[in-house]
């Protein structure tokens, strides 16, 4: 049985239709906008500088002064949490950048050359995905933070060593480095199946050279499932982010990270009530909210590109 | 068949070897220093020196990874560096090891036991609410922050909490309802398993409701699914004798898989909870470039890697009959 | 000859994101005791849809019977509850659906899923029913039944599955049969095999059968009478004799004058029907017909023909069936 179907509007008005008709994914979508807002504005939404200490006001519940309340240092909780989405946003999307620089061309050259450059690379990613995640990040930011500070210090950039970049930069360089297998992987298969179309063949023929019909005629094609899988990837590198900033990598106190602000807090407050709830569930669930955004967004943009078909 | 499995073991000491040859090379010639981090900062370079040699850590490369070598075949895996002074590899991870598989096998049990009648429920009523709320908790699971999860689980379960109703003139407390582990493993049925286990099921159980529930759907609209339905068998027949049959198959896929992770400990879950556990050990041990330790782990999961991957091809072959008769 | 099974105006639709897909448009037809019905058309002209309805095995949603009656042994089957459907399948009237690669559990033995009919509907015990599922095996001449009663679909041919397919449905002595397609998926020798094996088990059986096909050639000589429908109507209903020697619809026409004939002349060419048919969710307000056929004169547009008799037992939808015999004769 079949059921004939004509095309009711153009694929890109339904594309968008379909996304708009999921209310988490829009959700999603509102959250990160706001968060977005949050980091690039945060010096001037902030009320307060983040590491101001007011030690005659500290572990106060909200108020209209301060609206997510003061911590053990007296310093403003809304300021610091609207300052750790600076954090958060700069690792993602540096990270989101740096897999998709490597993983892009890594994955594309293993499928369109297939042989020992397809082996190597794939062995390349597997090894990668054999060792056990948060750990090997964990192990790699440790392991080449002092390296990455000593050669900074060397070229006469100890500005740099000392500024929060470094911090960033190791936190950035781990996560990437771990995360463009999972890229490379589904970019490859995504060439290896787009290579044999007719296309593709023609473009051959026609003796243009490699490069051109990997970025001109396959990569276009295999757009697609590579937003999909970036998208649904950023609620993972938020959250490792946290992780991270929570284990001491990355961005280093008193810069707020939420992760960090979690850790400061968490030990010492857990049991206190009502302290907990601003200086320990509040942070939590910023974060908590912001991956659930991600992950909502891109699952809408999954459901949105790639919709479950009734037979 | 035999012959298959033989195989595939016979690629295990190959690994092996491969793997912890990486490791051996990254501890020795990568950045941080045990001896560094045991004296501090301040120790002078001659304790120092005096240290390595004691340590055996002025040899050349290959004489001291064939000293490892020929150790570890004996059963001996180096000693501690650094926190636990001098005690035997072999013994920390002996101790650590149970910890972490119990804690890890309550967490795999709950999350099948939630997560595979959630996938089953969603699948079976595709499209309705109830699809939408174990899809949206799928996706709670997997986004909620363990370090969130942690302080305010157990804060509500792990607390005394005194309630006081000043209009009813009433004043009474609960809890707390779970125990906190604090150090000690009391083993598997003590009740200050829940929560941590809970925590850590979390991801297991969004993996399974999700991957039940696509297995349920493209099942259910097999063609042989009619079949069955045109014979006059009841819907509950069904679903539970031609459907779930096949849509289980992947399931003990994701399961045998998820066995070679039983090694590896969850760092955060355990820090938190004071469970003495692989991840605690793990940890201290990259922090402090304890590398022994670090090498007998790398060649601890390594091997679970390999045992549950080959697990999972012959419970695939007992699982679908088709493959079978292949190997 | 009773007739065994009566539909009447039957209406199914599939409620899709592109719209209501009209797949059966008021439908009605009878199938006698014993006799052998072959529906015919083109994919997506609502033959199987039609089927599948009748033993209510349409997805409710999307799907929906919307109207009609299926009167089967004083019962109209679209009202009895679900436990009657229930016995009424695989029992009374059982289905060969089209491809055997798909439409046997993979993971369950032929013995399973053979022996499970037997058991629901005859009550038999498990070894009972094997026994029963060896000598069912037989009959449809798969050969060292005992054997391969415990295999796995997998591990037969796909002629070899049909015939299990077979044997599952007449397991119970069905009285009626539908069989949508059973051959279209196989190689034409095994075809061959599977038609002998159908037309023996009738006459041993003496049930009815209604056949699906597209393929004219395969319905020859299979059927005693014959439906050709087109975008969920009934346009034609005669006799097999009357519907090849006597067609009175433009697209029966059509249709048989795009077969290779081993009668025709050498470099006779083939005439397609040229265009597509309509689309279901949208329905044209006259004949579906209409747009591909070269009788259409302006009523045709404006009403939608009923199934009317036309001569001696034999009903056409046409309003210019007259023209479309006058033509023909010369």
């Amino acid at each position: 049985m079949t059921t004939r179907t004509r095309l009711r509007s153009s694929s890109r008005v339904r594309l968008v239709r379909r996304f708009l008709a999921n209310p988490p994914a829009v959700l999603g979508a509102l959250v990160i906008f706001l968060m977005v807002i949050a980091a690039i504005f945060a010096p001037w939404i902030a009320p307060y500088a983040y590491d101001a200490q007011k030690l005659d006001y500290i572990e106060k519940p909200p108020s209209a002064a301060h609206w997510f309340g003061t911590d053990g240092l007296g310093r403003d909780m809304f300021s610091r949490i609207v300052w750790g989405a600076r954090s958060a946003v700069f690792v993602i999307v540096m990270v989101t950048l740096v897999s998709l620089t490597i993983g892009v061309p890594l994955g594309a050259l293993a499928g369109y050359l297939e042989g020992w450059v397809d082996t190597l690379i794939m062995r390349l990613a597997d090894i990668l995905f054999a060792f056990p995640g948060l750990l090997f990040v964990f192990f790699i930011s440790a392991t080449i933070k002092p390296g990455v500070t000593n050669w900074a210090r060397a070229s006469g950039l100890s500005e740099l060593a000392n500024s929060g970049y470094l911090d960033y930069a190791v936190v950035i360089l781990a996560l990437g480095v771990v995360g463009w297998a999972g890229l490379a992987r589904l970019v490859r298969a995504q060439v290896l199946s787009i290579k044999q179309r007719e296309y593709v063949l023609a473009a051959r023929a026609l003796g243009v050279p490699t490069r051109r019909i990997i970025t001109r005629h396959i990569l276009p094609n295999a757009l697609t499932p590579i937003i999909v899988a970036m998208s649904m990837s950023l609620g993972d590198i938020a959250l490792s982010e946290g992780y991270l900033s929570f284990l001491g990598i990355g961005l280093q106190p008193p810069a707020p990270s939420w992760g960090n602000i979690i850790a400061e807090n968490a030990g010492r407050y857990w049991r206190q009530f009502p302290q907990m709830i601003w200086l320990v569930f509040i942070p939590g669930l910023v974060l908590a909210t912001v991956v659930f955004a991600f992950n909502f967004f891109g699952d809408g943009l999954n459901e949105a590109l790639n919709p479950e078909i009734e037979k | 068949m035999a012959t298959y499995i033989l195989r595939r073991l016979l690629w295990l000491p190959i690994l092996l070897f491969f793997v912890s040859l990486i490791t051996f090379a990254l501890g020795v010639y990568g950045p941080g220093d045990p001896i560094q981090v045991l004296l501090g900062l301040r120790a002078s370079p001659e304790t120092i020196e005096r240290l390595r040699r004691e340590y055996g850590f002025d040899q050349p490369f290959h004489i001291q990874y064939l000293n490892y070598v020929v150790n570890a075949l004996q059963g001996n895996f180096g000693y501690s560096l650094v926190k636990y002074r001098d005690q035997p590899v072999g013994v920390l991870i002996a101790e650590a090891l149970p910890v972490t598989i119990q804690l890890n096998l309550v967490a795999i049990v709950m999350g099948v036991g939630i997560g595979v009648p959630l996938g089953l429920l969603a699948g079976l009523k595709r499209g309705t609410w109830i699809d939408l709320v174990i899809r949206a908790l799928v996706i709670a699971g997997i986004s909620l922050p363990i370090i969130f999860l942690n302080p305010v689980l157990t804060f509500i379960f792990s607390r005394r909490h005194e309630i006081i109703l000043t209009a009813l003139n009433l004043k009474f407390s609960i809890g707390p309802l779970l125990p906190m582990v604090q150090g000690y493993w009391e083993g598997i049925f003590s009740a200050k398993v829940i929560l941590p286990a809970f925590i850590e099921s979390l991801g297991i159980i969004a993996v399974m409701t999700r991957q039940m529930r696509a297995g349920m759907i493209e099942v259910l609209s097999a063609d042989y699914i009619r079949t069955a339905r045109a014979k006059g068998l009841r819907e509950r027949v069904v679903i539970v004798r031609h459907a779930m049959r096949n849509a289980l198959i992947p399931i003990a896929t994701i399961l045998g898989l998820m066995l070679g992770g039983l090694v590896a400990g969850s760092f955060l879950v355990e820090n938190w909870f004071g469970i003495p556990g692989v991840g605690q050990l793990a940890f201290d041990a990259l922090l402090s470039r304890d590398y022994y330790i670090t090498m007998a782990l790398v060649l601890l999961i390594a091997v679970a890697y390999v045992l549950s991957n080959l697990l999972v091809d012959i419970l695939y072959g007992v699982l679908d009959p088709r493959i079978r008769k292949a190997t | 000859m009773g007739t065994l099974l009566e539909v009447k105006n039957l209406r199914t639709e599939f409620h899709t994101q592109d719209g209501v897909v009209h797949a059966v448009n008021g439908v009605s037809f009878h199938v006698d005791e014993g006799e052998t019905l072959g529906l015919v058309g083109e994919s997506g002209c609502g033959k199987s849809v039609s089927m599948l309805s009748v033993m209510r095995l349409i997805p409710m949603p999307p799907g929906k019977i919307v109207s009609g009656q299926v009167m089967f042994q004083g019962r109209d089957l679209l009202q009895v509850d679900d436990e009657e459907i229930r016995s009424v399948r695989g029992n009374k009237i059982a289905m060969v659906f089209q491809d055997p690669m798909t439409s046997l559990n993979p993971v369950l033995t032929i013995n399973t899923q053979v022996s499970e009919a037997l058991e629901l509907h005859l009550g038999m015990t498990k070894p009972q029913a094997r026994k029963r599922t060896i000598e069912l095996l037989k009959m449809v001449g798969i050969p060292e039944a005992e054997r391969r009663v415990d295999d796995y679909p997998h591990q037969f041919s796909g002629g070899m599955r049909q015939r299990v397919m077979i044997a599952m449905a007449l397991s119970c002595s069905p009285q009626l049969l539908i069989a949508d397609e059973p051959t279209t998926a196989l190689d034409v020798t095994i075809q061959a095999q599977i038609i002998d094996i159908v037309k023996r088990l009738k006459r041993e059986l003496g049930m009815a059968i209604v056949w699906i096909t597209h393929d004219l050639g395969v319905i020859a000589g299979l059927a005693d009478r014959i439906n050709v429908m087109y975008a969920g109507f009934v346009i034609e209903s005669a006799t097999t004799k009357e519907i090849f020697g006597n067609p009175l619809h433009p697209y029966t026409l059509g249709l048989l004058g795009s077969i290779p004939r081993l009668d025709a002349a050498l470099k006779a060419k083939l005439t397609p029907i040229e265009g597509l048919p309509p689309d279901l969710i949208a329905l044209p307000k006259g004949c579906p017909f209409y747009e591909r056929c070269r009788y259409r004169t302006d009523k045709c547009a404006e009403e939608n023909p009923p199934l009317e008799l036309a001569t001696l037992r034999h009903w056409v939808a046409c309003w210019n069936w007259q023209d479309v015999r006058k033509q023909r004769l010369q």
